[in-house]
């Protein structure tokens, strides 16, 4: 997909969606005594040791790499459940399983700075990489075949997912509204023309499942 | 015969003067390793083929190579030399591992132990150091050799090691302590200070025989335990005797003599079969696995293989190898079979013990039945055959067969006497350790988990490796992990060091108490105790102490540094104890378990430093459940957890007694077992496992779980239990707190920092009885409320509760409430005038004064009670708000009324007087009651 290499038609960098990502909370065992830490987004701790707490991915990384605590993986993130979403997204073409919206972001976080506290990585690993190629594969084939529509509706597509195909789906919602109401394009320009498609669509938002 | 020509080959280079050359055969007879102490190379031969293919040279050592050895299953080889270094290469590739040890003089001889987890190396060095081959770490130095060690040789099931020295002297060390089982002085000849000449000496394969060249150019024979001259083999040797080899069997043995010769011998007819002259002195020989043949080199570093020496009429080396190989040798053998003794009763497992100890075979007899057990029976009689075509004595075969045959009648009998006499007996439990898991072979288990580490233990090849963790590592000191040759079964671990034990098994092995402190300023500061003839039960360690209770009810205090304090004689056979700072906390049995399958148990809190005994009692259990876990709460107060999950605290409430906090079956999750670690006033910290198992496993990590104490209250009508519940625990712990500081008012220690935290703890009690008097106005259970009305302890709160009911529209409740204030206020004046002398502090009196100018406020509310509602508290909607308004009004009434209170004063007085006679006396003593414990409260200083 386009989005994928070239920056500037990405609406984000995939390093910043991992950043947007980080925000996502993770369940970390501490090792040491620690006090509360009050941030603008919320309270964090008490940090006890071997009880485990509820932290922002970054903070995690962050106490992770001066050795600090240890994570524990999500429950998504065991060999069983991505087995089964695995297995259910082969099975059907046009849903998608409920992961985290950031999934692939978590993943890679956790193998890059945790990968010692989860059990069977190589075959976590992997499965996340069969889903995430399954899933691209599966959206990319959706985004073919839709047609004659302004707007569409694809449930618990991911951060990373979205971020890809947005520009691209984008344009094409665009082109599509552009050429099936021609009279209505007349001494519009683009922007108003967005506008009136976000003002419009919203009741008409479940067009069309794919 | 002789006739028979050898052709010897050439390995290794030897210039000028003899050297001590060696050879080693792996164990499947596929390769074999030759070396010489004049050349730094080792060679590693094709076992098939070596005349063809060039040996594998290695070449790591920088002078000659004086000892080789082998692993057991031959994957490692070890090599130590002139240079001082030992070795260690990956077999039979022969790539180099690690220099795992070095010493200040050259190495003599290097030995594996069965496993291959242990290697001995000794030389011109004072100790022989035992190496852990895994880390490479010093696993223990025994030092008591006078000279040089040339000879070491692990027994085969690898509880003893043998060495000799160039002097001649014997000794033969248990490697669970490091002690020496016997001595042999001078038994062998002395071969001074070359290194080219060795002492040898070699355990027999099925380990009850050791053999040590002789004085008289002959083997002695010496007996495993005792050290005593069993026989000799005398014959032909013209000099002494430089290295001998037992066959694989152990029926045959070669010697090899400073005259040249080697001899061969059938060992139980103890005379010479067969012997081979050669050109030079023979330094090593090895027999060759599964084959008839030996392999010899000597002194010049020329290598020959002796094809088919035992002659074809005899037994082959190889048939009948005794299988006391480490692998059958596991302490899961041994382990299986303790329990089995333990459930057939500890009189006969004692009987045991004695016959077993004073002869060797208590690892026959064990491994016999329990093959008997688990197996076809046709299995065991295999292998006593087997046994039996040995040189085994007839006596003691025959005591071993009476041996069984008793001990099958002590089954009949007391299966017999439980059918009949007690059916329905129930045991006493036995001792354990709080945070215990039970020990599993071949697993990680815990001896000792708290809220503040954890040792852990694996049995691993016969030993076992401790480690030690804190769970804050940042904080903790990190602790070495530690190889335990003792077997410790008991440990407990607090900030300043560990403390372990390990119950007696027969008598070669005591009781052993081992302290290991984490900081000390003097190097080398562990300590161990022995004791005989009794064993240790339980242990606990504190703030400067040890103590271990025995199975003579014997409680023994010793100090950090090991010095023996205390001893004290218990009431009765120890279930636990656990230390924390001072105060150490022991259960013992009252008396047997009642025939209703309940233990009765009593505990004693100790002060170690002041000598004192500080609470004693019963212990409280579920009916029919065991206690599992005791331990001090993060305050302080001793808690006890049973098998049917129940968490009880101690408290000093109706005279001392036990408080169910905590209940298993009142949490949710039913299919969760919690494993208690710790507890603190509000929550208690715990491991949950899933149903079937009731403990954790070490790996992976265990976390902890906080769940809120959870009183077992029945279910009432209010239907707030929760509030119910947060409101018995507050007042527990507001309770536990005023205790405290008393105590410490009456130490005379500043108790301020505990007066505000009760303080705040009042507060909080406080909103918590508001919100439960609003849930009984909204059921319309007045009396409860107004009952929870009289429980409020601050002014300002029963305020906020007035002005509560008033917004509920309850006037009449209102009424109530305003008198019931009105109550309180005047036995408080009235408390103050009566006893004046009590408080001559000027600030109380002071206090007083500021009480009393309060009434004119309440009565002004009583009066006008509907119509403030209106007005003035409009604003309020929630309660804790009220509680602030509250507070905020009282100080605006104080300010106000200051300048008038002298004359309200006296008349205020007089008057409440008569009215609270006319009231119920029974609540007048509740008032009373509230205002003798009001008595420390800070608020009142606060508020002037």
């Amino acid at each position: 997909m386009a989005g994928q290499t070239d920056p500037h038609i990405s609406l984000f960098s995939p390093q910043e969606v991992e950043f947007m990502a980080e925000d996502e909370l993770v369940e970390i065992v501490p090792n040491m005594n620690m006090e509360q830490l009050n941030f603008i987004s919320g309270d964090f701790g008490l940090f006890i040791p071997q009880i485990p707490t509820k932290v922002p991915l970054w903070l995690a990384v962050a106490l992770k790499r001066r050795g600090k605590c240890s994570f524990r993986p999500p429950g998504w993130m065991s060999v069983d459940n991505l087995t089964q979403i695995l297995e259910a997204e082969r099975e059907s073409q046009s849903t998608f399983q409920a992961l985290p919206f950031s999934y692939v972001e978590i993943a890679r976080l956790l193998f890059d700075h945790a990968h010692d506290d989860i059990p069977d990585k190589y075959m976590v690993r992997s499965l996340v990489e069969d889903i995430r190629d399954v899933r691209l594969h599966k959206l990319e084939t959706n985004l073919g075949s839709f047609q004659g529509t302004s707007a569409v509706k694809i449930s618990n597509v991911s951060a990373m997912e979205v971020n890809i195909v947005r520009p691209f789906v984008r344009r094409a919602l665009e082109a599509f509204y552009k050429h099936d109401k021609p009279e209505a394009d007349v001494g519009r320009d683009t922007r108003s023309s967005r506008q009136q498609r976000e003002a419009n669509n919203e009741p008409r938002r479940p067009l069309r499942q794919r | 015969m002789k006739s028979r020509s050898l052709k010897l080959r050439e390995a290794h280079k030897v210039g000028g003067s003899a050297a001590f050359c060696s050879i080693l055969w792996d164990h499947k007879a596929e390769h074999f390793v030759t070396s010489s102490s004049s050349d730094p190379s080792i060679s590693v031969h094709d076992g098939l083929l070596p005349s063809t293919l060039p040996p594998t040279i290695l070449r790591h050592h920088q002078d000659g190579v004086t000892a080789l050895a082998l692993s057991h299953d031959s994957s490692f080889l070890a090599s130590g030399s002139i240079d001082h270094c030992v070795k260690l290469y990956k077999f039979p590739s022969g790539e180099f591992q690690t220099n795992i040890t070095r010493f200040t003089l050259p190495i003599r001889v290097l030995a594996f132990n069965g496993s291959g987890s242990l290697l001995a190396a000794a030389g011109d060095d004072e100790g022989i150091k035992l190496i852990n081959t895994f880390d490479g770490s010093i696993v223990r130095v025994l030092k008591g050799h006078k000279g040089p060690v040339t000879g070491l040789d692990f027994h085969p099931n690898g509880e003893l090691l043998a060495s000799i020295d160039s002097t001649g002297t014997v000794l033969c060390w248990e490697l669970q302590n490091g002690i020496v089982s016997f001595t042999l002085k001078g038994v062998a000849p002395d071969t001074g200070f070359s290194t080219s000449i060795v002492n040898i000496l070699r355990w027999s394969p099925d380990g009850r025989t050791l053999a040590v060249p002789g004085l008289r150019n002959d083997v002695v024979m010496y007996d495993r335990f005792t050290g005593e001259k069993l026989f000799a083999l005398r014959g032909d040797h013209l000099e002494s005797i430089c290295y001998l080899t037992w066959a694989p069997n152990g029926k045959y043995i070669a010697t090899s003599g400073l005259d040249k010769q080697v001899l061969l011998w059938d060992v139980d007819k103890k005379q010479d079969i067969d012997r081979h002259k050669f050109e030079e002195r023979i330094s090593c020989m090895a027999w060759k696995p599964n084959c008839n043949a030996l392999s010899v080199i000597d002194a010049r570093g020329k290598y020959g293989i002796w094809e088919s020496l035992v002659p074809s009429s005899m037994i082959s080396p190889t048939v009948g190898i005794p299988d006391i190989l480490p692998k059958k040798r596991n302490e899961i053998l041994n382990f299986d079979d303790e329990i089995e003794e333990e459930l057939h009763g500890a009189s006969e497992s004692l009987n045991d013990s004695f016959v077993d100890s004073d002869d060797g075979e208590s690892h026959h007899t064990s491994r016999k039945r329990l093959r008997k057990k688990t197996c076809i029976d046709d299995d065991g009689d295999a292998y006593e055959e087997l046994n039996d075509g040995s040189s085994l004595p007839s006596a003691s075969q025959f005591r071993k067969m009476s041996h069984r045959v008793h001990r099958e009648k002590q089954y009949a009998g007391s299966g017999a006497f439980k059918s009949t006499a007690a059916s329905n007996k129930y045991k006493m439990q036995s001792s354990f350790q709080p945070g215990a898991t039970p020990l599993e072979p071949g697993k990680q288990t815990f001896l000792c988990y708290n809220m503040l580490g954890c040792i852990t233990t694996i049995e691993h090849e016969g030993n076992s490796r401790i480690e030690t963790d804190f769970h804050d590592t940042g904080r903790g000191p990190l602790v070495s992990s530690m190889i335990d040759f003792y077997g410790f079964t008991m440990a407990s671990i607090n900030e300043s060091g560990c403390v372990f034990a390990n119950p007696c098994k027969g008598e070669k092995n005591m009781s052993v108490l081992m302290y290991r402190p984490f900081r000390s300023w003097a190097s080398n500061s562990e300590w161990t105790m022995r004791f005989e003839g009794e064993e240790v039960k339980v242990v606990a360690n504190g703030a400067g102490w040890v103590a271990a209770v025995t199975s003579l009810n014997l409680l023994r205090i010793f100090s950090e540094g090991g010095l023996q304090k205390h001893i004290l004689s218990l009431d009765g056979p120890v279930v636990t104890a656990v230390g924390r700072k001072d105060h150490l906390a022991v259960v013992t049995h009252v008396s047997d378990c009642l025939p209703s399958n309940e233990q009765v148990m009593e505990f004693r809190v100790l002060n170690i430093s002041k000598m004192t005994e500080e609470l004693k009692g019963r212990v409280a259990l579920t009916p029919g459940s065991r206690l599992t876990w005791i331990g001090f709460s993060d305050e302080g107060s001793l808690s006890s957890y049973d098998s049917k999950g129940v968490l009880r605290v101690f408290t000093g409430q109706y005279g001392g007694s036990w408080i169910p906090v905590f209940s298993t079956s009142k949490e949710k999750k039913q299919e969760e077992n919690y494993w208690v670690v710790g507890l603190n006033t509000t929550s208690v910290y715990c491991i949950a496992c899933k149903h079937p198992e009731i403990f954790p496993q070490v790996t992976p990590k265990p976390i902890l779980t906080i769940l809120d104490l959870s009183l077992p209250l029945a279910s009432s009508d209010l239907g707030a239990a929760s509030l119910e519940n947060e409101l018995i625990l507050k007042q527990l712990r507001l309770y536990e707190t005023q205790q405290r500081v008393d105590d410490m008012a009456l130490a005379g220690v500043d108790t301020t920092a505990l007066e505000d935290e009760a303080f705040d703890m009042e507060v909080s009690q406080d909103k918590c009885i508001l919100r439960l008097i609003s849930s009984c106005c909204s059921s319309d259970s007045f009396v409860r409320a107004s009952e929870l009305m009289r429980l409020l302890t601050l002014e300002k709160s029963m305020r906020a509760a007035i002005t509560l009911v008033t917004k509920l529209k309850l006037p009449f409740l209102a009424e109530k409430f305003c008198s019931i204030l009105e109550e309180r206020l005047l036995e408080e004046a009235n408390e103050a005038i009566t006893n004046p002398s009590q408080n001559p502090n000027r600030e109380v009196v002071t206090r007083v004064e500021s009480k009393v100018q309060n009434p004119p406020a309440s009565f002004q509310t009583k009066s006008s009670a509907t119509k403030l509602s209106a007005t003035t508290f409009v604003r309020k909607a929630k309660v804790s708000e009220g509680l602030k308004l509250g507070k905020e009004q009282v100080k605006k009434d104080e300010t106000e009324d200051v300048k008038i209170k002298e004359i309200k004063k006296l008349n205020l007085i007089k008057k409440p007087v008569n009215n609270v006679n006319k009231e119920d006396k029974g609540l007048r003593k509740e008032v009373n009651q509230e205002e003798a414990r009001r008595s420390s409260n800070p608020f009142l200083k606060s508020t002037v």
